[in-house]
């Protein structure tokens, strides 16, 4: 009786989005090669250097994968606390601890492998939001606890990385993760609107005043708000603020509707410093042009509809919450480095989900489309 | 029941949901349009950025045109030279290359070592390594040993003409002589390979390279005749050593329109190594620079530098004095050894005078005290004029730089004194092609011709020619002038000075002078001699100096013959039938 039950019960798993992820990680994986052999060959007489650590944590990543499939999601319920402090810890860490490059500090070393805490953090505040969410019950109906929640949970995190490891990137993208794992626990529309609305004002005023300052012709000691004044009109900044972005624009303007060929790119010979990083989708488009890149778009497009397919039909709050979190991290990174690498908006360090070269980043997504997969596989088709 | 209900995903939340990945797909359609109006409306913009960004020009040296006499034999062409290098990081058998270099390069094993261990990213050997030692060299394929071509300017016949052709530099930029002149013909347009290179401007392997040809510099066709040069070089060198002088030149060129035939200054020097003193000079060389010394080995005196030209200048006088009718040829002078004109007592080089002579033979014995009355009766004025009317106050206008200007008193401090001393050439200086194209002017009906080596210039590749024209200015005198001049000129080779060099069967005019060279008195002389054939329509005129000849120094002993035997060859070389 009991085994023609269990019989009964088909389980769901989202098959296409393991492909989709597969086949994001290892064309990232490729295009790791493609941009940095060159460079790597020139700086470490080994041009496979960033290849294979970028494989090592691929692998790493899809065991990482598994064993977050195989864990069951509500564990995280409890566990989500200490893992939020754990984090938060690590990112206290790098105070005594950080290695410092370019002016932040960022990593923490464990022999050759460097971590980035503000990596760990998205995760954890995926938890916790979730969590606290679910424990707070019926006085989610009020708006103020929402906000609460997603000030106390990804409020405080992105501050902590914002503060100690000076990343205003990751900060962003941490509370903006809170916050829509927020919007989706509450019911209402309207002050959404509202905010939305303020945003796009504010927005757009700072854009018209900075546009203004440009005709007057002054450009501030602010690092930030230089960024801003380069973002507007990077080309006459090409030769200092703005030459990464010229040189992504001379990347993706070269690269045309078909590109140059994959491994034909000349912006990544040192031209784009580090074009593993971040402007990694720069090269995509002088390698494989227009529509390489749009289809990489439409790829990602696919895996993020899946991802949400999956929020929507978990079995409770806590599935959908948690896949709503990953949802989140997923889609904020990609449009955001896209909208960086295409100048946009303003340049700021946002790597691009399973292309852009990073263990620690890698490795933690991976580990969420686990997560994802896992509340995938707790779906009942009922017949 | 409570607990359930709070966990349950309520429809408003599939809605947020929804609401969501609409937001986010809305987004990926906004990125995706801003990334075609990149890739496609600003494409080309940036791809040009991009591509200039990529490309370093490399340039490709151009061939540098020939020089060719008239005949169309090359005077100054290219060889293709090797310069051998090594590249420290790349070599794999140190100690074989090094027996290689020494054995092929001829340096020591010291040299070789030296430039094989020095740790640089690439170490020049040796420049200028003929062809086929490169080849030999690129045999071995040894790796880290680099063979490069590239052309370097050569001159078959080295010390020919070289003062003329002057060298080209490092560049192959043209230096001196008609190498220099002619430059913007012979250079050529340079090439250049358009390379990609990464950001530290090393080139990208296998990246497309855009080759944009070089293009071959103009050949320069000149009036020079190789044997008429050859002829006048060696006979030149000839009577250097015979009469131990300091130099000897000898100009030949056409009276009629100036082209020059041939024009030496012995000692000459290599063209293939024109910084290399020529021995001559070296011993006679204490405590000057090694640069004056080679600046003195490259000055060309006939166009160089100028000189008293003395009796041959006799002829501009005579050419005044009978065209302004001060003197007739039935005209008489006594010659008593000397003259006095103010306060000074002037010699004949006849201390016992020549006595009772007509005009004629007053030139023909190069008296000094005709030529003295002659020159008072023409006066200061005219003779300055007619010193204008052939050329003798500018530049001929060779084209070749650095012609020597006329050194001469003002016309207004020319007094009794001055102007008895210049009528028979002293007292200003000229250079000799100066005097040469004076005496062309006497000589071919009154036209004053600018002497020149270039012709034309050919190009190559499209056969295009430019002619070089050049000014002719006539009837600087009158033709019946011109016609009294010859008659007389040639009986001053007949019967007079210029004895030495008649001819047998040939007409031939011309003229003698012993210039003293200053200070006066230091035993210096200028020995030269002009002369001209066929007397009554000359076809070539051909002056010879000898500088500081050591022994008997009268023009008319040693210069006249130096002419009469370069006649005696070229005449009938150039077809010009004896009487």
């Amino acid at each position: 009786m009991d085994r023609t039950r269990k019989k009964s019960v088909k389980r769901y798993f989202d098959y296409s989005l393991l492909f989709v992820t597969i086949f994001i990680a290892g064309f990232g994986l490729i295009m790791i090669y493609s941009t940095s052999s060159y460079t790597a060959q020139m700086k470490f007489g080994n041009a496979q250097y960033y290849f294979k650590k970028q494989l090592m944590f691929m692998l790493l990543g899809f065991a990482a994968m598994y064993v977050a499939y195989r864990i069951d999601y509500h564990v995280w319920h409890k566990l989500a606390f200490p893992i939020f402090i754990c984090a938060s810890l690590l990112v206290f860490a790098l105070i005594p601890f950080g290695s410092e490059a370019n002016g932040a500090t960022r990593w923490i070393r464990f022999g050759s492998i460097g971590v980035q805490p503000a990596d760990v953090c998205k995760p954890a505040v995926i938890m916790m939001v979730s969590s606290a969410v679910c424990s707070y019950g019926t006085k989610l109906k009020k708006f103020r606890y929402v906000m609460l929640i997603c000030i106390l949970t990804g409020g405080v995190e992105a501050a902590l990385v914002f503060v100690i490891s000076n990343n205003m990137s990751s900060a962003i993208i941490i509370f903006l993760i809170a916050f829509v794992q927020t919007f989706i626990a509450y019911p209402g529309y309207k002050i959404y609107v509202a905010l939305t609305g303020l945003v796009a004002a504010g927005v757009g005023g700072i854009y018209a005043w900075l546009t203004n300052m440009i005709k007057g012709g002054n450009m501030t000691e602010s690092f930030r708000l230089n960024r801003l004044l380069v973002w507007i009109n990077p080309e006459n900044y090409a030769s200092d603020k703005g030459f990464q972005t010229v040189q992504a624009l001379y990347a993706i303007g070269s690269g045309g509707l078909f590109g140059k060929g994959l491994g034909k790119s000349l912006q990544k010979l040192g031209y784009i410093p580090e074009s593993q990083n971040d402007m990694i989708f720069s090269i995509i488009c002088e390698e494989i042009g227009l529509f390489g890149a749009i289809f990489v778009i439409i790829v990602f497009g696919v895996m993020l509809w899946r991802i949400a397919h999956v929020a929507q039909n978990a079995p409770d709050l806590f599935g959908t919450l948690l896949v709503s979190g990953v949802f989140a991290h997923i889609a904020i990174q990609v449009v955001l480095n896209i909208a960086v690498v295409t100048n946009f908006i303003p340049n700021t360090g946002v790597s691009l989900p399973f292309i852009s070269y990073g263990g620690t980043s890698e490795t933690i997504l991976l580990a969420e489309i686990g997560l994802v997969l896992n509340v995938s596989s707790k779906i009942r088709l009922e017949s | 029941m409570k607990n359930r209900d709070e966990g349950m995903v309520k429809t408003y939340h599939r809605k947020k949901l929804l609401v969501s990945i609409t937001c986010v797909i809305l987004a990926l359609l906004l990125i995706s349009i801003r990334l075609l109006y990149v890739c496609v409306f600003q494409s080309s913009y940036y791809l040009e950025k991009a591509q200039k960004l990529h490309e370093r020009e490399r340039d490709i040296k151009a061939l540098r045109g020939e020089i060719l006499d008239r005949n169309g034999v090359v005077l100054a062409s290219n060889k293709t030279v090797c310069t051998v290098s090594v590249i420290h990081s790349q070599i794999t058998q140190p100690q074989e290359v090094i027996q290689m270099l020494v054995k092929e390069l001829d340096i020591t094993e010291e040299a070789a070592r030296k430039r094989v261990e020095k740790v640089s990213s690439i170490e020049r050997v040796k420049t200028n390594v003929d062809k086929e030692t490169g080849d030999r060299i690129r045999e071995y394929n040894y790796s880290g040993v680099k063979v490069d071509e590239d052309y370097k300017r050569y001159y078959p016949y080295s010390k020919l003409c070289s003062k003329v052709l002057g060298f080209t530099g490092s560049d192959n930029q043209g230096i001196l002589g008609l190498e220099a002149k002619y430059d913007a013909y012979l250079s050529g347009t340079p090439g250049q390979i358009l390379t990609l290179t990464d950001a530290w401007g090393v080139e990208v392997k296998n990246g497309n390279e855009e080759r944009d040809e070089p293009e071959k510099g103009s050949n320069l066709y000149t009036s020079i005749d190789i044997n008429i040069q050859s002829y006048a070089q060696q006979l030149a060198q000839k009577t250097l050593e015979q009469k131990q002088a300091k130099s000897v030149s000898i100009i030949v060129m056409n009276p009629e329109n100036g082209e020059i035939l041939a024009m030496t200054n012995e000692p000459e020097y290599d063209l293939n190594n024109p910084y290399e003193l020529n021995s001559d000079l070296l011993i006679s060389s204490t405590g000057t620079s090694k640069m004056d010394l080679l600046n003195n080995m490259w000055r060309n005196f006939c166009i160089n530098d100028t000189y008293e030209p003395g009796s041959i200048f006799k002829m501009v006088t005579a050419t005044a004095a009978l065209e302004t009718g001060s003197v007739t040829l039935n005209d008489h002078f006594t010659c008593g050894g000397s003259a006095i004109v103010a306060d000074r007592k002037i010699r004949c080089h006849k201390t016992t005078g020549h006595g009772t002579q007509t005009f004629t033979q007053t030139v023909m014995n190069s008296c000094n005290p005709a030529f003295i009355e002659w020159g008072r009766r023409v006066g200061t004025e005219r003779f300055f004029e007619y010193m204008g009317k052939l050329g003798l106050l500018e530049k001929t206008g060779i084209d070749i730089a650095g012609e020597a200007s006329t050194i001469i008193h003002k016309q207004e401090n020319v007094g009794e004194v001055e102007l008895a001393t210049m009528s028979f050439g002293q007292s200003f200086q000229i250079t000799p092609l100066q005097m040469l194209r004076a005496a062309s002017a006497i000589i071919n009906g009154g036209n004053l011709v600018t002497p020149h080596f270039a012709v034309k210039s050919v190009s190559e590749a499209d056969g295009t020619a430019v002619e070089f024209n050049y000014e002719i200015q006539s009837n600087a005198i009158e033709e019946k002038t011109s016609l009294m001049m010859k008659d007389i000129l040639r009986q001053v080779v007949e019967d007079g000075g210029g004895k030495k060099a008649y001819l047998e069967g040939f007409s031939i005019g011309g003229k003698t002078a012993t210039s003293q060279k200053l200070p006066r008195g230091s035993g210096k002389y200028i020995s030269s001699f002009i002369g001209f054939s066929p007397v009554d329509n000359a076809k070539v005129i051909a002056m010879c100096l000898i500088d500081e000849p050591q022994g008997i120094y009268y023009g008319g002993t040693i210069a006249a013959p130096v002419i009469r035997e370069l006649f005696e060859n070229i005449l009938p070389y150039l077809e010009i039938q004896n009487n």
